[in-house]
């Protein structure tokens, strides 16, 4: 019987699922080969999330038209989740931007330019606030989401061709109390381990994330790994909010809002009142700090530790759970084989992050639950390359390229040296970062600034505030993106850049991987590649301030196609010239290596050798990381040569319980929260265009417990208001026994203006990571009316 | 008319129940299941839209831990697009009322 080729693809699908498990299917593998007739498989990475999904972009007469996970990847091992599946249809979306778009006054309506055009006028604009107000008035505002040639290529044109650190990125934004958290605890930014730990796990300790809709592939290794080992694999989830995630655990610990430290101090407790620590571990490689880096004792530790009782913990943290199910959670996860420890923006998203952070490291560390199989501190990431481009490219107003301060001359002479720019071009004082870089907008003290990739007017907290300074006609905003977005509109210049799968480069996700993704298919329209709009802007800039070092920018660029050639060469002098001998050396790691290897590689790798058996999956461990051997200054196993740490020890930390900077009161008696659902990222401005992702959670609402709801008369689907001393929301209501009493939450990523969470939260940030603390502040909760029909809105 | 490979898993006490359950989806062909509860499954629906839909209502199965995706084949809206053909808007693309 003649087969339709609708038949061959379902027998394809069915034999790809059932390869995953080893199961056979009584059907001839033939018909893969059949289903794949003219179509093309470009392998890449996922776009969407920060878990580097490994996948191949299916592309027939040069239309993307499927996506399949790659089955050998060490990331994914083939899954993908619903997010990942849909990503590559907004590639051919009628919206796109396709032409550079200009306005003088942000009034005006919007005029179709040619790209010589837009980047005179981008260059002129610079050049211009460049007299008046030097590298002070001109900013970058970069993103988690670009490639990390495109970040460090942007911040090499501020730094040493506009002679400023206005470098930002939105990892500010969710990762920076976790990057202080690393470098404070461990002296080296980002995680020991890796995600292989996940198999070898026998306690899984996660704490304010939702693992299952944020990172759901991750999520996917650790329900196996514990459905797998019933018995053995313990799971204990900590959250304000019972999530998907919470399925899988043996207990949860609910507690009030910005009450974590308490519970991760008295946890700190009962490993030191039983004894539960590892003596050796904690004699070779711990000491103890306490304020601003003052040396103290395990003694001093221990009296610190005093007031934090299980009893007054459960209390202060709201009573839903008991002292002993503390002592309980304490030594499971100071006994078991191996303990790993998951968190994102539940624990960053504080004006106490870097607390947090540091409390959830003194766990691990005293307990020596790091460097062996099963055991680290894994921080994941939101975004694909928050750590790959920004918190290694030299993307934060404070740090260069390859894991350097900026307030050190040395490391800037050296960043100098490899640019060839004479010594002191770049300034010795760090930039503004994102709350103060979008303060000094507010103020016209930044008069051009350049966001790429991303949309602060929706992403900022408190975010009416900092949208009245994008408003203002003496700040010129250039913005490069895909789709019109919230701050497209408030841009004076747009210009169409071309999306993943159009264009070459790297990625770096949680685990120290970075991995490669080249160009399958052509933008649409005039769309281009970053890397060359950054080049021709440069060069621009250079004639306009006559300026021969911008020139020395370029020049190793000069000539080089953007589809390949071009972000080659950039990503050859940061690995070969600015990650040398640094922590995350990537010199092994060319385009080269990456191009054979299914899942990238993981740093530190020195060497092309090393690389191609995938990197360094521990770090700090002799005969593991390559560093470690040669970075050695003792007979030690583990070599802590991270650059923040001049005496090479993990540092556990005095840090005490404090509250959130608002906490409910009579006038804003409730807790909110916000996050992320599995169906939406971020802002929206891609799976928002995805009409399935769309239709399945078309506009936020607001998450209200039965008990609050019942008191309030609120029922499902009613329309409730959501205000704070900033702002306020009206959205429908979901009654669910998901946030704790007293406590409401909202997804973030909904545009519309009366449903934009952001205008409620609040802008309070870490004193010393200065991320803003989305995760808490307090709120009214009112019913407005009964349900109503609503339309979903993206720009 | 998208294809897709998945493989979801319940929680293993309720196996039975979850591949009774999707035998009511007509969108979805059920192939084999093993015994640490994975079920490969075929989903073959008329709109990429009803392909949605069908995976949220099982992943939203309190039984169901997981649903992940191994393959999907959308060629033939990728052939209407690549005809200038336009897909149906999207909610969205509204200015704000
Ligand atoms: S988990 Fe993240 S990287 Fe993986 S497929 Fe989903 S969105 Fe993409």
């Amino acid at each position: 019987m003649a087969q339709s080729r609708r038949d061959f693809i379902k027998k394809a699908a069915a034999l790809s699922a059932a390869s995953y498990l080893g199961m056979s299917l009584p059907i001839d593998p033939r018909n893969i080969a059949r289903a794949n007739e003219g179509v093309i498989w470009h392998r890449g990475s996922c776009r969407l999330c920060g878990v580097g999904c490994r996948v191949e972009l299916g592309v027939k007469d040069g239309t993307p038209m499927g996506i399949r996970g790659v089955a050998e990847s060490r990331t994914n091992f083939g899954y993908i989740c619903m997010k990942g599946m849909h990503f590559w249809k907004c590639m051919r979306h009628p919206d796109r931007l396709t032409k550079p778009l200009y306005r003088k006054k942000k009034t005006d309506k919007f005029q179709e330019i040619s790209w010589d055009k837009a980047l005179d006028i981008a260059a002129t604009e610079f050049a211009t606030a460049h007299k008046e107000g030097g590298g002070r008035a001109v900013a970058y505002y970069g993103s988690g989401q670009a490639l990390t040639e495109e970040t460090y290529f942007f911040q090499k044109i501020m730094r040493a061709g506009l002679q400023s650190n206005n470098v930002e990125g939105n990892p500010r934004l969710c990762m920076a109390s976790a990057v202080g958290g690393y470098l404070t605890s461990f002296g080296a930014d980002e995680p020991i381990g890796s995600y292989s730990d996940l198999e070898k796990a026998h306690c899984f300790f996660i704490v304010g994330s939702n693992t299952a809709e944020a990172h759901p592939v991750l999520f996917r290794r650790i329900m196996r790994r514990k459905l797998d080992n019933p018995d053995t694999v313990k799971v204990i989830n900590v959250d304000p909010r019972i999530s998907q995630t919470s399925r899988i655990a043996d207990i949860h610990l609910q507690f009030k809002p910005g009450t974590d430290l308490a519970l991760l101090n008295a946890m700190a407790h009962v490993i030191v009142e039983e004894k539960l620590y590892d003596e050796k571990f904690l004699k070779n490689y711990a000491t103890f700090r306490k304020g601003k880096n003052v040396a103290t004792s395990f003694a001093d530790f221990k009296a610190h530790l005093a007031q934090y009782t299980p009893e007054a913990a459960a209390k202060k943290c709201g009573g839903s759970f008991t002292a002993d199910d503390l002592r309980t959670v304490a030594r499971w996860f100071a006994t078991s084989k191996g303990t790993m420890s998951l968190w994102s923006m539940g624990l960053n998203q504080r004006k106490q992050g870097v607390w947090a952070n540091n409390l959830m490291h003194n766990l691990h560390i005293l307990t020596g639950q790091l460097l062996k199989d099963g055991a680290d501190s894994l921080s994941l990431t939101g975004q694909p390359n928050a750590c790959g481009g920004v918190r290694e490219g030299g993307g934060l107003c404070h740090i260069l390229p390859g894991h350097r301060l900026v307030v050190k001359e040395k490391l800037r002479n050296e960043v100098e040296a490899a640019w060839g720019v004479p010594a002191g071009r770049i300034p010795p004082k760090p930039g503004l970062h994102t709350m103060a870089m979008f303060s000094a907008i507010n103020e016209a003290k930044i008069k051009a600034i350049w966001i790429n990739c991303t949309s602060p007017v929706q992403s900022l907290p408190n975010c009416n505030l900092y949208n009245k300074g994008m408003d203002r006609e003496d700040v010129f905003i250039v913005t490069t993106d895909i789709f019109p977005t919230l701050t497209t509109q408030k841009s004076n210049l747009v210009l169409p850049t071309s999306f993943h799968f159009e264009k070459t480069g790297v990625f770096g996700c949680t685990e120290r991987r970075s991995q490669i993704t080249k160009k399958a298919i052509d933008s649409p329209g005039d769309a281009m590649p970053e890397v060359w709009i950054i080049r021709e802007w440069a060069r621009k800039l250079a004639e306009k301030m006559n300026d021969p070092v911008i020139t020395q920018c370029i020049v190793p660029f000069d000539g080089l196609e953007e589809d390949y050639e071009l972000p080659m060469a950039i990503w050859n002098e940061y690995t070969q010239k600015l990650t040398a001998k640094r922590d995350n050396d990537l010199r092994g790691a060319t385009y080269e290596v990456l191009e054979q290897m299914a899942d990238g590689v993981q740093w530190p790798a020195p060497t092309a050798e090393y690389a191609l058996t995938g990197g360094t999956v521990k770090k700090f461990v002799k005969g593991r990381d390559p560093m470690a051997d040669t970075e050695s200054k003792n007979d030690l196993p583990y070599q802590f040569y991270g650059p923040a740490h001049a005496d090479r020890t993990l540092w556990i930390w005095h840090r005490d319980q404090a509250d959130p900077d608002e906490i409910p009161d009579a006038e804003y008696p409730f807790y909110l929260s916000t996050g992320r659902i599995i169906d939406h990222w971020h802002t929206m401005s891609m799976t928002g265009r995805i009409p399935e992702l769309l239709r399945a959670n078309p506009y936020a609402y607001v998450e209200v417990n039965p008990k609050d709801a019942e008191r309030l008369g609120i029922k499902p689907g009613d329309m409730v208001e959501v205000k704070s001393r900033r702002g306020v929301n009206q959205l429908p209501a979901k009654v669910y026994e998901g946030p704790i009493e007293g406590m409401v939450f909202v997804y973030w990523h909904d545009q519309h203006k009366d449903r934009m969470i952001n205008k409620v939260t609040k802008d309070a940030i870490d004193p010393g990571s200065k991320e803003p603390e989305f995760k808490i502040c307090a709120v009214q909760i009112k019913r407005l009316s009964g349900p109503q029909p609503l339309r979903p809105y993206i720009v | 008319m998208p294809i897709s490979g998945v493989i979801i898993t319940s929680t293993p006490e309720h196996l039975d129940e979850v591949l009774s359950e999707l035998q009511q989806f007509p969108q979805v062909e059920v192939h084999g299941a093993d015994e640490k509860a994975n079920i490969v499954a075929v989903l073959d629906t008329t709109s990429s839209e009803e392909m949605e839909t069908i995976i949220d209502r099982i992943n939203k199965d309190e039984k169901v831990l997981n649903v992940g995706v191994t393959y999907l084949n959308t060629e033939d809206e990728a052939e209407q697009m690549a005809q200038g053909e336009k897909l149906p808007k999207p909610f969205g693309f509204r200015k704000p009322q």
